[in-house]
């Protein structure tokens, strides 16, 4: 049975809430009844099915300075109007505005237990920091098309409320939120790559089934400037563990690091480490550690004066078919720890 | 060159006095195959068994999959370089039963980081029957056992030839007989190809038929017997990759000699030949494993498809998966960067569902990849009433004929490298 | 893997020796191979003692 009388709250920011513009953006948050301006378009949207019955306003700034405090207000003002839905923005392009949405949709989501959505533009940064938790749907740069926005985002909602299977990305309108799901098809993969060849050879457009990974570019760190009295620290995703991995690293994956300590060693002896990762032929490095973390040849350059200190530590992990999110945490958990050792500057060897 | 397999279509598989083919039965003289199989001083015994479709039935430790095959009016040239003289197949007749599958079990096959010792597997029934072609052909189970003192590199050519014997030992049976159907694979050479067919786009197939990164198996016969540890790019005909010139390595994943002998993609190709484009030919590569190796092989395998195919279009797809991911993306960005367009089949890695770091590369122009499924994603299986290879148990305890889950990757077709996989992976 | 790293927005790359053995070589004597990873090894420091503003590629003289 289709439930209707859904208690819908809407969220604005002091703009299209009419509160005012920038000089407003200080204001906490607010609680009206029913909808206010954009929000007319949503409560149109959910004729039927149910009604806005309240709208939350809040200024960017208010809501971005102090986000934690915000939404647990947000949360506490929403919760007696028992709310079925929630419906934030959209937000466009305003940045803030769009972290907001998404911030509170997730908040909804995990603290209430109930369906939310926003919309916004594809350059929005809420849009990467949201779009695999919350139903982001794409808008245009400018605020125009609300009306079509609005029916998206309650589209997708309502199927979420009455537990449909949620369409594709392409279809429903929103940003892919990073799941990948095996269907069947009536034709097979050679099939498919014909189609999608003879598409690409005649310019005709085409739909890849698999994207490329888009990577941020990261501002070069300042060089080591004194080399000689530098500490300089091995680490490596190869898998490096000592003899019968009493660490037990993972060979695959990158889910976490080890540290081996190598004070006072000449050489990794073949004898206390091995190779653990399930990606290459790792007898080569087994017969001789050194040919993946090269602590011979530094200890060398230290004994020389080229570098200051090898540092005690070696870290490893494995990187086999490792997540993007574990391969960022790992190493932004390996450069706090080395920082915090004093180290100046690491190699990472890598196969 | 103008190949003919004569199909014939095997509805059961049956033991008896004599190996013949009757009324679309397979019989098979069991003590007949072992004594032929157990010439091999390498191996000390070698059992067989059989399993049906809708059996519920589990094949452990499966090593690789063979149709069974013999070429007609041209004795001992099966498997030439490895049960054979050197000569060139894909030209003339093969019998071919279809619907019978050699199933090779390694009695020390492992799969996967963890080492797990059942290997890949075949499930006869049940929800793995679905999502493997195996368990829809009546299987030969061949189980060699190693004999005393034979190193595991020897042990591992030895099966794998075991199996090649037993597929060209039971199609003889057939090659006399008035086939079922006949398929036609003609194409001539690069001159007459698109004959009548120039306004059709030009489609040629990169095969990166082996990875290096793995280690190498001693004497393991891949193309034309060759262990292809260093392999420039070259043509070869696709009837030769039909006809028994390219044999399965004992590393590669997502493809068997089975799949190989029913190339989906060629046969894709072919079928579409003279109606959507004109087939130009395959290039045959192996994935390598330093920066400037790839490079070259990249370099040189497009210029085979741009200047000497002059393909349009390519479509690559690759052997296991690691530094071959990389190996062929460059090699598609070399064919863009030439104006050739390229289309990758590829397994999208992702561990958990995430669709975001699914591939390990990213070039400019390799935008274009179609999915086999997720490799990965891991799958329960029920348990079995009969189990078929070496009877390890599960870390709980439990018999290997119980349920557990497995990855997509371990059950024998599921996600096909060479294009068979109906299963798309889907971004929401 | 160095296309690897170039994508990931490494700003520091020296590219390896291959894959299974990323500063070794099993095809070189002992000795040599030692020379080969210093030689490696030595760009690396020249590269964390360089000034840059964008990703660079250190490649190693031929050995």
């Amino acid at each position: 049975m289709v439930s209707q009388g859904l208690r819908v709250v809407h969220y604005l920011n002091q703009f299209f809430g009419g509160l005012g513009g920038e000089e407003k953006a200080h204001i906490g948050p607010q609680l009206r009844e029913g909808f206010v301006g954009p929000g007319k378009v949503l409560h149109d949207a959910v004729k039927g099915r149910g009604e806005v019955v309240a709208t939350i306003i809040c200024g960017d700034n208010y809501f971005a300075e102090r986000t934690e405090e915000a939404v647990q207000q947000i949360l506490q003002m929403v919760t007696p109007c028992r709310p079925d839905i929630l419906i934030a923005g959209p937000a466009f392009n305003a940045g803030r505005y769009g972290i907001a949405c998404g911030e509170l949709c997730k908040a909804v989501q995990d603290r209430l237990g109930i369906p939310a959505a926003t919309g916004m533009y594809e350059e929005n940064p809420g849009v990467d920091l949201y779009r695999r938790e919350v139903y982001i749907v794409k808008t245009a740069e400018s605020v125009r098309g609300m009306p079509d926005i609005i029916s998206q985002m309650v589209a997708l909602v309502l199927k979420l409320v009455d537990k449909k299977k949620i369409g594709r990305p392409a279809e429903e309108g929103y940003f892919p939120r990073g799941i990948a799901r095996d269907e069947s098809s009536d034709m097979n993969a050679a099939e498919r790559a014909i189609a999608m060849v003879l598409a690409k050879i005649k310019g005709a457009p085409f739909e890849s089934e698999i994207e490329s990974p888009k990577f941020d570019k990261v501002k070069p760190a300042p060089p080591v400037k004194d080399m000689a009295s530098a500490t300089i620290a091995l680490a490596t995703d190869g898998g490096l563990v000592r003899r019968g991995n009493p660490e037990k690293l993972d060979p695959r994956g990158a889910t976490w690091l080890r540290s081996y300590n190598v004070k006072g060693l000449k050489a990794l002896n073949p004898e206390d480490f091995a190779c653990h990762h399930s990606g290459f032929d790792t007898v080569f490095v087994s017969q001789d550690p050194n040919r993946l973390v090269p602590v011979d040849v530094m200890r060398d350059l230290e004994n020389e004066g080229v570098i200051g200190k090898l540092h005690d530590k070696v870290c490893a992990t494995a990187g086999v078919a490792a997540s993007l999110s574990n391969a960022k945490k790992v190493g932004e958990s390996l450069a706090e720890q080395l920082k915090a050792e004093g180290v100046d500057g690491v190699i990472l060897t890598s196969t | 060159m103008k190949l003919e397999l004569n199909v014939l279509n095997i509805k059961d598989v049956q033991f008896s006095e004599k190996t013949d083919i009757i009324n679309g039965v397979l019989y098979i003289n069991r003590r007949e195959i072992q004594e032929l199989l157990q010439q091999d001083k390498r191996l000390s015994k070698v059992e067989i068994e059989l399993a049906h479709p809708g059996e519920s039935c589990r094949i452990l430790q499966v090593s690789d999959v063979i149709e069974p095959r013999a070429r007609i009016g041209a004795n001992d040239t099966d498997f030439p370089g490895v049960l054979s003289k050197h000569i060139t197949v894909g030209a003339g007749n093969t019998c071919a039963l279809r619907g019978v599958a050699i199933v090779i079990n390694d009695q020390n096959a492992v799969s996967g980081p963890s080492h797990d010792p059942k290997g890949n597997i075949i499930d006869m029934s049940g929800p793995g029957a679905e999502l493997s072609p195996y368990a829809k052909t009546h299987n030969v189970v061949v189980l060699p056992y190693a004999a005393d003192g034979v190193s595991p590199n020897d042990y591992k050519v030895a099966i794998k030839l075991a199996g090649l014997k037993a597929a060209v030992y039971l199609a003889k049976a057939g090659k006399d007989l008035k086939p079922d159907e006949v398929e036609v694979y003609d194409l001539p050479s690069l001159p007459k190809v698109s004959n009548s067919m120039e306004h059709l786009p030009k489609v040629a197939y990169i095969f990166q038929a082996y990875c290096t990164s793995f280690p190498a198996i001693q004497g393991e016969p891949i193309l034309y017997g060759d262990s292809l540890r260093r392999l420039v790019p070259t043509l070869v005909h696709p009837n030769e990759i039909l006809d028994g010139a390219l044999v399965n390595p004992y590393q590669g994943m997502g493809m068997e000699t089975y799949a190989i002998q029913n190339h989906p993609l060629i046969k894709a190709l072919y079928q579409k030949h003279g109606k959507e484009l004109c087939f130009v030919g395959v290039v045959i590569t192996v994935s390598q494993y330093t920066e400037p190796e790839r490079e070259r092989s990249a370099a040189i395998a497009a210029n085979l498809a741009k200047s000497i195919l002059g393909a349009d279009g390519v479509i690559l797809t690759k052997s296991s998966s690691g530094a071959p991911d990389v190996d062929v993306a460059q090699t598609a960005q070399m064919c863009e960067e030439l104006g050739v367009r390229a289309v990758l089949i590829m397994w999208g890695m992702s561990q958990d569902g995430g669709a975001d770091s699914s591939v390990v590369f990213s070039f400019p122009k390799v935008d274009a990849m179609v999915s086999t499924g997720s490799p990965l994603r891991q799958v329960s299986l029920p348990a079995m009433k009969r189990l078929i290879g070496r009877p390890v148990t599960l870390p709980n305890g439990a018999p290997a004929s119980s349920e557990f889950n497995l990855r997509l990757l371990w059950i024998s077709g599921a996600v096909g490298q060479l294009g068979n996989s109906k299963l798309v992976s889907v971004q929401y | 893997m160095t296309p690897v790293a170039i994508m990931v927005g490494s700003n520091r790359i020296v590219p390896g020796s291959g894959v299974i053995h990323p500063v070794g070589n099993v095809d070189l004597g002992s000795n040599e191979e030692k020379n080969l990873r210093r030689t490696i090894v030595q760009k690396a420091i020249e590269a964390l003692h360089t000034e840059l503003k964008e990703q660079t590629v250190f490649p190693r003289p031929s050995v």
